[in-house]
């Protein structure tokens, strides 16, 4: 009895090794017809990460599935689209067509840039990463764009807000400067492009330089009660203002 | 100190020192927090202590008054009446006087309602007409023209007739689409060259500035009050209050591929007013 | 010293028996008669921290550029008025804190007046001989709402500016007279030179001094009429009880005009209120979301938001679409508030005066439609703010308007009935002997046995009312005897 079950095991052993010796060669030879040359390593860590968690939706080469996920080579969404999805975590979708909305990033930035290498072997082109310096920025310019382009979906102090339809535009509270700029390239879900034909360098870095400013700076009149304007404003009056002047009174007036 | 004067004792203390600390803040430069509480305690020891006192340290006494009747006795209204009527009386008498009366006061009535017409000009065609002409130039914010290659597709900006940068009437929303999913009302097949379409952004329902662009169902959107624009189809309304569309801009390119105006918009932009047919 | 005063005043005033009757004059001083006082004592702080504000405040749209310490506005244009709000708020010393303790007074002030006038309502205290106070009453509240417009509007910032736009296109949708009236009071074509201006002449002038005016009205009539009392053992309709004015009630009464001070100062210091500098100057092409106005107009911009998209077009001629929701539906309203102690007193056919307030369950008609009215308002309140709501709670704001739509119409009915049918049921409960029991004092007797009174307790006007209507039911015999209805002092009035 335990010299079959022996042998069933290890025949599923073999069989597993055999696959995966399989795969990997396959997949070698694959990517080097696609690329041309021999895949290299970065290039087959970012086919096999593809494969296992992006293929469902995107295609097994990132030619999309309809109904599931659009196309990422024709044309190609570019190495900004890419990270900006994966480096705030709002791809891989648990499912299909889910709300994209930030989360924990699945994938480490060696894995961001296996998987920007693979596709871009595939199909190179569309806006790369973006870096921004903002400290060469000029807050006053990021004032006046972002009050003239943004503040109208994401609000007046970036604090996001429903756009319609379900969307949210969301806060910018977190967002680091370069993905703000591959935010403005490739306009993720109903967010507008803004190509660097509209914006220029220093006006990206600029903007980003105000978005980081608004965190930590502009609440000098105290708790900013989620800046999110008059609302907030009259809850407190009722709730706070009134709510505590009607304590005083109960204490001060007569219950006859 | 009796039991029942210390608390009244401690607000005012707590008062005391709130209000030297304030004075402290004040002169130290001043930081708003800061100024708020203590004012708020300076304030609240005091007010604390009047009502404990009020109520705990003085005796509490309830009086009774009685009230008065609510109408005079029927004589003295009677001589009210009588009264008035004898000095209407002796006006009356004189008819020809009284009625010169009448109408001074209505002319003199009539003559200071001019001022307010003084208030402001007469709309005139004001309404029915912006700042763009056939040919104005189309400038963003920063006073930049618009060239073909500017905007990606799924771009939007917002532009105005030069010289008029700013000019809230004239305020020009330019978005570019995929030209092949553009289905425009009949007559307007050359308002939107290359995908460019342009509309006026003063929201047909209240005037404000249709700030929002979702791209990627290619709508418009109002933050005040969510009235929704397709651009595909001439920014016809397609949620909220907004009654009409977007008044729709023709547009070309020139021979430098800058964007201009074919003409002014052809019909009164933003909200609905009367005159409007 | 206080010899000295006294004679000193009374040798050129002759008013010493008067001041003598003032101070001892009684003040109900129930806590719920406290909320108008809060409401002048907001008013007070708003006249103080309004006058510093002046000072610094410029009324101009000239345009100039921003040379003072907040970094990203720098180097802007934009109004002079709008450069004076940011100086105020980081040059001036304790500017800032004066400028949001003006602003939460402000929200504070129309929150208490609003709290007065459900009190005055449910209490039934607008009856005759008060009328004439009800309406200046209202005339305060519609002050009030001009007031904080047009003082919120002063800094022509972003927000405010897009309120402006607002408030011009629904005069633009008054049929005829629109576009005159709005070109008359804004001086042209939205936006112009003048309009600032114009809003601070109202703001600090005239509609100050409508406030100052209504209110010394309306508290000469509380002062000559005396305030209304809840029933209760020893009241009548003919006396006033409380305590005298001096010392308890001017103490208790000053004292909680400094509590309200300090409970807007505290607000003023610690929560920010109206951050101008983040919305950035008014500039009439750029607008950012959420867009609202302070709570107070937040039931106007939820009957925009929600009003359905109907113009009406007659022979050349559009009735815009704000018109209903922006100049209509207000007028209704402020009709209805103005008319009502006119029309309950039709629907009643009580014309006596009334010094003795109704609990809320004396009157289940007034409740009832109160009812209806307030959930009115408050839904629509509450709409002006659906897309905050829509972030807030994770719901698209489409399903959200879809929801309002139809409460708007199911619940003020619903809520106003139900409020009806408690007040009723509650009203006969409070005279059920089961409610609470009967005292009954016995006594001994010389002979050695016993006798006793049972406690003789007035039954309440619906009670009254029901028994006539129904009878008495199950409790006939036994309880009739022991339960008289209250004289109703009323009968003896003249």
């Amino acid at each position: 009895m335990r010299r079959r079950l022996d042998r069933r095991v290890t025949g599923k052993l073999l069989g597993a090794v055999g696959a995966a010796l399989a795969v990997q060669v396959l997949s070698s030879v694959w990517a080097g017809a696609t690329s041309g040359t021999a895949a290299s390593p970065q290039v087959q860590r970012g086919f096999e990460l593809f494969s296992t968690n992006c293929a469902t939706c995107h295609g097994p080469g990132g030619e999309g599935v309809p109904g599931n996920g659009p196309s990422l080579v024709a044309p190609p969404v570019g190495a900004a689209a890419i990270d900006f999805m994966l480096s705030t975590g709002r791809m891989p979708l648990a499912y299909p067509n889910a709300a994209l909305v930030r989360g924990e990033p699945q994938f480490s930035r060696a894995e961001i840039d296996a998987i920007i290498a693979y596709l871009s072997s595939v199909r190179a082109g569309g806006p790369a990463i973006p870096t921004l310096a903002t400290a060469d920025g000029s807050l006053s310019l990021g004032q006046e764009l972002f009050q003239g382009n943004c503040a109208a979906c994401h609000g007046a102090a970036a604090e996001g807000g429903s756009v319609g339809g379900g969307e949210v535009a969301p806060s910018l509270n977190v967002a680091t400067p370069t993905q703000i700029g591959e935010a403005l390239l490739t306009g993720p879900g109903v967010m507008p492009k803004f190509g660097p034909e509209q914006f220029s360098e220093h006006e990206v870095n600029s903007l980003a330089r105000y978005i980081v400013w608004l965190r930590d700076n502009g609440d000098r009149g105290g708790l900013g009660i989620g800046r999110v304007g008059p609302v907030a404003e009259g809850f407190v009056a009722w709730v706070v203002g009134l709510g505590l002047l009607l304590i005083v009174i109960r204490l001060t007036g007569t219950k006859t | 100190m009796r039991g029942k004067e210390r608390p009244v004792a401690v607000c005012f203390t707590l008062s005391l020192l709130s209000g030297l600390g304030l004075a402290v803040c004040y002169i130290a430069g001043g930081q708003p927090q800061l100024e708020g509480a203590l004012l708020a305690v300076s304030l609240g020891g005091l007010g604390a202590g009047l009502i404990l006192w009020a109520k705990r340290l003085l005796p509490n006494e309830e009086i009774t008054e009685q009230r008065e009747p609510p109408s005079s006795p029927e004589p003295e209204r009677a001589a009210l009446r009588t009264e008035i009527e004898r000095g209407g009386e002796t006006l009356g008498r004189r008819r020809l006087l009284t009625r010169l009366l009448a109408g001074a006061a209505g002319a003199l009535g009539l003559a200071l309602v001019f001022p307010i017409r003084s208030l402001g000009p007469s709309p005139g065609d004001t309404l029915f007409r912006t700042q763009w002409r056939a040919g104005s130039l189309a400038l963003n914010a920063t006073g930049q023209p618009l060239h073909r290659d500017d905007l990606e597709i799924d771009g939007v900006v917002t532009v105005f007739p030069q010289e008029h940068i700013g000019s809230a009437d004239s305020q020009t929303i330019v978005v570019r689409v995929n030209p092949a999913m553009l289905a425009l009302p009949p007559g307007r097949e050359n308002w939107a060259p290359e995908g460019y379409v342009a509309y006026s952004k003063v929201c047909t329902h209240a005037g404000c500035p249709v700030g929002l662009y979702l791209a990627a169902t290619h709508e418009l959107r109002c933050p005040c009050h969510q009235s929704t624009f397709d651009v595909l189809t001439g920014a016809t309304p397609t949620y909220g209050p907004a009654p009409r569309p977007l008044p729709q801009l023709p547009i070309e390119f020139d021979a430098d591929g800058l964007l201009r105006a074919r003409s002014d918009y052809h019909e009164p932009v933003g909200p609905g007013f009367w005159d409007r047919p | 010293m206080i010899r000295r005063a006294v004679e000193g005043l009374d040798d050129r005033l002759a008013a010493a028996s008067f001041a003598r009757r003032a101070l001892r004059k009684a003040f109900p001083d129930h806590w719920a008669f406290m909320l108008g006082e809060i409401a002048m004592y907001c008013f007070i702080i708003l006249v103080l921290t309004g006058t510093f504000l002046t000072f610094f405040y410029v009324a101009s749209t000239e345009k100039v550029i921003y040379h003072g310490p907040y970094a990203p506005l720098r180097g802007h244009e934009m109004s002079a008025a709008y450069a004076s709000v940011l100086r105020i708020s980081y040059e001036v010393r304790a500017g800032l804190v004066m400028r949001q303790i003006h602003h939460w007074a402000a929200v504070v002030f129309i929150a208490a007046i609003s709290a007065h006038i459900l009190r005055v309502f449910f209490t039934g205290a607008f009856r005759r001989p008060r009328e004439i106070n009800w309406l200046i009453g209202l005339t305060l509240l519609l002050a009030g709402l001009g007031a904080g417009f047009t003082g919120y509007s002063l800094p022509d910032d972003l927000l405010s500016g897009t309120g402006v736009r607002i408030a011009y296109s629904v005069l633009l949708s008054i049929p005829v007279v629109g576009t005159w009236a709005a070109f008359l009071v804004f001086g042209g074509e939205f936006p112009t030179s003048d309009f600032i201006g114009r809003l601070f002449v109202l703001h600090i002038m005239l509609i100050p001094a409508i406030i100052a005016g209504a209110l010394t009205a309306h508290l000469l009539l509380v002062w000559h009429q005396k305030h209304t009392q809840f029933a209760g053992p020893g009241r009548t309709e003919d006396t006033v009880s409380g305590s005298p004015l001096w010392p308890v009630y001017a103490m208790k009464s000053v004292g909680l005009g400094l509590m309200v001070a300090a409970v807007v100062a505290l607000l003023g210091g610690l929560v920010q209120i109206n951050a101008v500098w983040l919305y950035g100057p008014f500039m009439p092409s750029t607008v950012s979301s959420p867009a609202q106005p302070d709570w107070y107009l937040g039931w106007l911009e939820g009957a925009l938001r929600i009003a359905p998209n109907w113009e009406l077009h007659l022979f050349g001629h559009t009735i815009a679409e704000p018109f209903l929701p922006g100049v209509v539906l207000p007028g209704i309203v402020f009709t209805i508030l103005g008319a009502w102690p006119f029309i309950e007193r039709r629907i009643t056919g009580d014309d006596r005066p009334h010094n003795l307030l109704d609990k809320p369950r004396d009157a289940p008609m007034r409740s009832g439609v109160g009812g209806a009215g307030l959930t009115f308002m408050v839904l629509l309140t509450v709409m002006g703010s659906n897309d905050v709501l829509s972030t807030f709670f994770n719901v698209p704001i489409e399903t959200i308007d879809r929801l309002a739509r139809i409460l708007i119409v199911v619940l003020p009915p619903v809520v106003g009935y139900a409020t009806f049918r408690v007040c009723r049921s509650l009203g006969r409960i409070d005279d059920h002997p089961a409610a609470a029991p009967l005292r009954v004092e016995i006594h001994r007797t010389a002979t050695g046995g016993f006798e006793g009174e049972p406690e003789r307790r007035p039954i309440s006007p619906a009670a009254l009312a029901h028994q006539a209507h129904h009878g008495d039911g199950a409790d006939e015999e036994s309880h009739d005897e022991e339960r008289q209805p209250v004289h109703d002092p009323a009968e003896h009035q003249d």
